[in-house]
């Protein structure tokens, strides 16, 4: 019960921040027009396409790219978002709060997880309404649509475990915020120089995350890339948890 | 204000040997105490004594390297259950989430002390009149003044009706009148069974409430007896002695 406690404060915190409302606000209004222009470039290719017997179709040229957008946008949003959740707290002085009333560390880190990773549902959920508001009238793709969707919400919730595990681990919510964003373009391009050198396989490819979002997109699902993704978030919440049990311990 | 029929003596608290090293230096150091149900100790000493950081051990805060805290005769951290329950705490300046309302805030509380439902409005209907926050109820604690932080962290801390009260320099940033209501506050839940430990600067809020002082030097205890409420010097003697010797004189001891 104590979880859902600390996910309702959490919850509740993020919707009081003017940060998180900016954020949604600026990032929405950003990729409404970014649809508007993809569909602009749908409509009007649409007679050339039309005469290709396998040609790209609603899903490819608007629905992907736009999720593909969402995907950029969230190197800057989960770690402005996740900042605070417990550096916030250190600075607030509220943690020892929740260790007085006995909530064991792993239940603050998966609360405070929960209430940042329903928020980027729901951003993710808003972006998708705009192609799918389009629904009746085009033919969508529904399987690579919703593999692109699952490879969003894997790396959101992936970003968010790495958001929060560093906010645990910084003293303050800028340097969280800092190394949260540098962790995670890390991540995303650690292969970049195997890939320069014509490497497609092997550990380091397998590192990136570009290589476990990058089949989703397509409409490949693979259990391989599922597993990588719970691999970190697992990894990254249980570094969380451990180091805020032992700074109960220390401090 | 009922009184209980028969208030237990067996210790609501005991400490025994409790040790804790912080920043690299001893900040307590073997303490050994026990609390009885209704009993309101006071906890003197210079800055740099130990006195919060005995206090935070004690809410479960802080993870003493060694000794015990038994409370109700059962291991504290065997049952953080029991902890949860039957502790309130103050920390110095009140810690408060400044997004959430005062209402948002004593809701937060009570879930965490694992008050539920219809439990938990009664618990805080009766603890928003009884500190007067009705007017603050629907504001956001980051507006509030000092003062009204510390009656909501106050609030906090009395919402589940804790068998062990433990303040930490409560009446910081409070006037003349919100003292006074703090001491009648504390001696109320001392009739009602509640010990109380109360961590403060001020000699005359010791003798004002307490009926029991201990005072810390150096993270050991080197003083502990009953106060007395028209003996304020010989109070401020023994302090002054520990503070500045770090032992009382023999000789008066004696």
């Amino acid at each position: 019960m104590s979880l859902l406690t600390v996910t309702r404060l959490e919850w509740r915190r993020l919707l009081v921040r003017p940060l998180a409302w900016v954020l949604a606000a600026l990032t929405l209004a950003w990729l409404a027009w970014n649809f508007t222009l993809l569909l602009g470039g749908f409509l009007a290719g649409q007679i050339q396409n039309a005469a290709r017997p396998d040609s790209p179709g609603f899903t490819d040229l608007v629905g992907v790219p736009l999720l593909g957008q969402l995907a950029q946008l969230a190197f800057l949003v989960v770690p402005l978002l996740t900042m605070s959740v417990i550096a916030g707290e250190r600075r607030n002085g509220t943690l020892p709060l929740l260790f007085a009333a006995g909530v064991p560390a792993s239940r603050i880190v998966l609360g405070k997880y929960l209430a940042v990773l329903g928020w980027l549902l729901l951003w993710l959920l808003l972006t998708l309404a705009m192609p799918l508001a389009l629904a009746h009238a085009t033919h969508l793709d529904w399987g690579k649509l919703a593999a692109a969707t699952l490879g969003l919400a894997l790396m959101l919730a992936a970003l968010a475990a790495l958001g929060v595990a560093c906010s645990t681990f910084a003293s303050h919510p800028a340097i969280a915020a800092a190394a949260a964003l540098i962790l995670a373009l890390a991540l995303w391009g650690v292969n970049l120089g195997a890939q320069m050198a014509g490497i497609n396989g092997g550990a380091i490819n397998w590192l990136a995350m570009s290589t476990h979002l990058q089949p989703l997109l397509r409409g490949l699902v693979s259990s391989t890339d599922i597993v990588w993704f719970v691999l970190l978030i697992v990894l990254a919440l249980a570094l969380a948890a451990r180091r805020l049990s032992a700074e109960r311990e220390r401090d | 204000m009922t009184l209980p029929t028969a208030v237990s003596t067996e210790p609501v608290l005991r400490l025994d040997q409790l040790s804790r090293r912080r920043a690299g230096r001893p900040a307590v150091q073997n303490l050994s105490l026990a609390l009885s149900p209704g009993q309101v100790l006071g906890l003197l000493g210079v800055n740099g004594a130990g006195k919060s950081t005995t206090l935070s051990m004690i809410a479960g805060a802080l993870r003493p390297d060694s000794g015990s805290i038994q409370l109700n005769g059962a291991d504290f951290f065997e049952q953080p259950e029991l902890a949860r329950q039957l502790i309130g705490w103050l920390p110095e300046r009140a810690p408060l989430w400044p997004e959430l309302t005062v209402s948002e805030h004593l809701d937060a509380h009570g879930q965490l002390r694992g008050l539920r439902g219809a439990a938990l409005t009664q618990a805080r209907a009766a603890i928003i009149e009884r500190l007067e926050l009705q007017p603050l109820a629907r504001r956001l604690a980051g507006v509030l003044s000092q003062g009204q932080r510390q009656r909501l962290g106050l609030a906090c801390a009395l919402l589940h009706k804790p068998a062990l009260l433990v303040l930490d320099e409560p009446a910081n940033a409070l006037d003349p009148v919100q003292v006074a209501a703090l001491r009648t506050l504390i001696r109320e839940q001392s009739a009602t069974g509640t010990a109380v430990i109360l961590s403060t600067h001020l000699l005359a809020e010791v003798t004002a409430v307490c009926d029991r002082v201990a005072i810390l030097h150096e993270g050991t205890l080197r003083h502990d007896g009953p106060v007395h409420s028209d003996d304020h010097a010989a109070l401020e003697r023994t302090f002054f002695e520990i503070a500045m010797n770090g032992h009382t004189n023999p000789a008066r001891a004696a």
